[in-house]
């Protein structure tokens, strides 16, 4: 047995797991705080990379539409962090042996390098953005409108399969 | 309320026939690929819902004005409201016998009209009437914000009806 899957069976079997999973509110209840918190983290990075792309709010300065909605979607993306992660925590096993959940965490993890690659890889200086967008950003636009979409197709699909 | 008692059982009946209905429920993958979009485009309706209704309340995109907002964001609302319709409907068709009986299903539709009504009050009036932190606009944020929680708890609820469930655990 891998490492990982004896740490997933151990989790399966604690305590705490089988309360979440066993329990008749919790699991939906966080499974509701993980759907609320879908409508601000994913609805508000959304805007943001349909401006880079230049399909949305086009007349809208970028670096205005970045900074006022950044803090919301970081707000949301917590929300969805903690209550995702006590919904692993339900069904540890489950998701482990879900392809579904395999290929979320792994966009999960490229859409994590693809902010690092925004914040760290392209100029902080913003405000030449609204006259042209460099290629870099409107990729990582694409990227990230992509990878979300994907996330929570995978993150439904756990559910079925 | 359950939608059962407001309309003759045939029609629900009916809707299970409908080749949209009995495709979504026999498919082997007709309901998962339908609920699937519908969840997409939640993200994108709910997207949009929050940004305008922060703004009427004064949060997130403050430095535009709420008539700028909703010219910006009322075409992808509908948009993404009518996607969310042509999904939902089907869904319904699939079930609507086990829809027409649920209590939560029916505050669901409730909260989902008055959330609409809301949102079309609040897009007529942005051009004129509605400014950031208005006392008008505050109350039409709010109350927008309140109706689609409202539609996504008890949306949850119809799978889970005992989140709607007040009184001893059943």
């Amino acid at each position: 047995m891998s490492p990982l899957l004896s740490l997933v069976t151990w989790l399966n079997d604690t305590p705490f797991s089988v309360t979440l999973r066993e329990g008749y509110y919790a699991f939906p209840i966080i499974e509701t705080i993980h759907i609320l918190g879908l409508g601000f983290s994913v609805g508000t990075i959304m805007w943001v990379d349909l401006r880079l792309l230049g399909i949305a709010m086009r007349r809208r300065p970028v670096a205005d539409v970045i900074g006022q909605l950044e803090p919301w979607a970081i707000g949301g993306f917590v929300v969805m962090f903690i209550s995702g992660f006590l919904l692993l925590l339900s069904e540890p096993l489950k998701c482990y042996t879900t392809l579904a959940f395999r290929i979320k965490v792994v966009m999960l993890i490229l859409a994590a390098m693809n902010v690092w690659y925004f914040h760290k890889r392209l100029p902080r200086d913003r405000s030449q953005w609204d006259r042209q967008m460099p290629w870099r950003a409107k990729m990582v636009g694409l990227f990230s409108l992509v990878l979300w979409l994907g996330i929570v197709i995978a993150g439904r699909w756990t559910a079925y399969f | 309320m359950v939608f059962v008692r407001l309309l003759p059982m045939s029609f629900f009946a009916g809707c299970e026939n409908t080749w949209p209905g009995s495709w979504i429920r026999h498919g082997q993958w007709a309901f998962a690929v339908t609920e699937t979009l519908h969840v997409m485009v939640l993200g994108m309706l709910l997207g949009t819902i929050i940004v305008m209704d922060l703004n009427l309340l004064g949060f997130g995109v403050r430095r535009q004005s709420a008539a700028e907002l909703a010219s910006d964001l009322a075409p992808w609302t509908w948009s993404a409201l009518a996607l969310m319709v042509i999904t939902g409907i089907p869904l319904f068709m699939s079930e609507a016998l086990r829809l027409g009986k649920s209590g939560p299903f029916f505050y669901k539709m409730l909260f989902l009209l008055g959330a609409i009504l809301i949102h079309a009050c609040i897009f007529g009036r942005a051009k004129s009437a509605l400014g950031i932190g208005s006392g008008l606009g505050k109350l039409l944020g709010a109350l927008s914000l309140i109706c689609w929680l409202g539609v996504a708890l008890s949306g949850r609820a119809i799978a889970f009806p005992f989140l709607l469930h007040f009184g001893p655990t059943p």
